[in-house]
């Protein structure tokens, strides 16, 4: 196996982070080897967007380490004792190595869908306009919206928004892929197209960490599921073994309220 | 109708020179104005105490006092400035100031004043996840202000704005008591000389009208240019 030799392509060791006397992630460890789909679960305050978002350092955490392909992202005491970004220029190429999708999509609204795509690569990457534009054109096929190009994001649905949205971060040749509940804010009919897309970028092999309230998503296209309660991984594993026979008591009492909706819903 | 003729006889050249003063002096004093005004905007918005305070006090106070104040004192004021720097290299005569300057910097620091308070409502309008977005591409922030920031801002400021422009070319008018010939100076100058206050003062508003009126035409193109991509819900 090549992938045991190299790197993980993310490290994430002992992660506190606290807002004022709220700690939120009272020390996360987790590590993603190339290729993994690790989705994130756990009721909601447990800590897992918290917990993406200081990944690219959304939200700069309190302590702990973070390592994107052997990298570590530096980090240096700020005012009050709060830490803040010790190198913005590393922080601004890591993050670049970073795909994030946002559960609002989060698209630029004042560029068409096609300039959203580019906007980044042509201009963070600094890579020539007719590479950009053919790897965008294609990136925008990939996920099924090459014909709204010239549309601006608000006269899109939101299952094309957030498409449109994983089109952006694919452009910049992500190593890492972060999505942030990327279809909660959807109505439930379009939810599937956009599973769809994630489903179908695990698939080629992308590294990626997805925090969802999808549980069947998450069950079938994880290599590893996190279960976040409290500011901490409760447990992790498998999707077989996590949702087949969860360990801790509350693994079982979050995991049993979805079993009793999907029930209620065939009921 | 004879009084407008162009030529020695009318006064019709003169308001044609007058109001391309007073279209010289409001562009140059709204320019003026923005610059002020997004510093304004700045100094409000950055996590600085001392810049905070700074940027109150701009506003409060240039918003606070009557602009033909501001004028006067700008006017004055800069004489007895430029007088005390001559003096230092031995120069101790009387010198004005140049009418047009001050008047660009007296209506434009007030432009200024109201400019970063619209600035600073558009800036705080933007949704905060767009921002983020330009972050997680790795964004420097300078990109991340002139792509994603600028025009936001741009975007939720410009009914602001606008009526602002409106305003300052009207606040022009006040500089007529500097002795800068625009457009108020010059029909208060042609109605002392003929005695027909009436005639040229309704002559002056029809075309203070008449470039209010071509302002809008143009900020209606800005508004459209700048809500591109923007669905206005029709109520």
């Amino acid at each position: 196996m090549v992938s045991s030799l190299t790197q993980p392509a993310l490290e994430v060791i002992d992660l506190h982070k606290s807002f004022g006397s709220l700690e939120v992630l009272k020390g996360i460890s987790l590590q993603a080897q190339e290729g993994d789909v690790i989705s994130l679960i756990g009721s909601s305050g447990s800590g897992k967007s918290t917990f993406l978002r200081s990944v690219n350092m959304l939200e700069i955490p309190t302590s702990g380490t973070i390592r994107v392909g052997g990298e570590e992202i530096r980090l240096k005491p700020g005012r009050n004792g709060a830490t803040a970004i010790a190198d913005r220029r590393q922080i601004e190429r890591i993050r670049a190595s970073l795909g994030m999708v946002f559960q609002n999509f989060n698209l630029w609204p004042h560029m068409t869908v096609l300039e959203n795509v580019m906007e980044c690569p042509l201009h963070v990457l600094k890579k020539p306009r007719a590479e950009c534009l053919d790897e965008a054109m294609e990136f925008l096929s990939k996920v099924g919206i090459a014909d709204k190009r010239d549309q601006f994001p608000n006269q899109l649905s939101g299952g094309q928004q957030q498409r449109c949205a994983i089109a952006r971060a694919l452009a910049m040749h992500p190593k890492v892929m972060l999505f942030d509940e990327p279809t909660s804010a959807l109505d439930p009919e379009l939810v599937n197209e956009v599973l769809q897309v994630i489903r179908l970028l695990a698939e080629e092999g992308r590294t990626m960490l997805v925090v969802t309230h999808e549980m069947r998503f998450a069950r079938d296209v994880s290599s590893v599921v996190a279960f976040l309660s409290d500011g901490q991984i409760e447990e992790q594993g498998p999707p077989e073994q996590l949702f087949g026979n969860p360990e801790s008591q509350r693994c079982r009492d979050f995991l049993s309220h979805f079993r009793d909706e999907a029930k209620s819903k065939h009921g | 109708m004879e009084l407008l003729i162009w030529g020695d006889q009318g006064w019709g050249d003169e308001l044609f020179t007058a109001s391309l003063m007073t279209i010289a002096i409001s562009l140059s004093s709204y320019a003026v104005g923005l610059v002020f005004g997004c510093i304004g905007a700045a100094l409000k918005l950055v996590e600085n105490r001392w810049a905070n305070i700074l940027g109150e006090i701009y506003t409060t106070v240039f918003r606070g006092i009557p602009e033909l104040l501001v004028v006067y004192l700008f006017f004055f004021g800069g004489s007895l400035a430029v007088m005390s720097v001559a003096s230092v290299f031995g120069y101790n005569g009387y010198i004005e100031v140049d009418a047009f300057i001050v008047g660009m910097l007296a209506i434009g620091v007030v432009a200024g004043a109201y400019a970063a308070e619209s600035l600073r409502g558009g800036y705080l309008a933007i949704p905060k996840g767009l921002i983020e977005a330009g972050l997680a591409c790795g964004m420097t922030r300078s990109h991340l202000a002139r792509r994603v920031i600028f025009p936001q801002t741009l975007q939720y400021a410009l009914p602001g704005l606008s009526n602002l422009w409106l305003i300052n070319l009207k606040s022009t008018a006040l500089l007529s008591v500097t002795g800068l010939v625009e457009l108020t100076r010059q029909a208060n100058i042609a109605a002392g000389s003929t005695y027909k206050f009436l005639y040229f003062y309704i002559v002056a508003a029809l075309i203070y009208a008449a470039l209010s009126f071509f302002s809008t035409i143009v900020i209606k193109r800005i508004e459209t240019w700048s809500n591109r991509g923007t669905v206005r819900i029709k109520v």
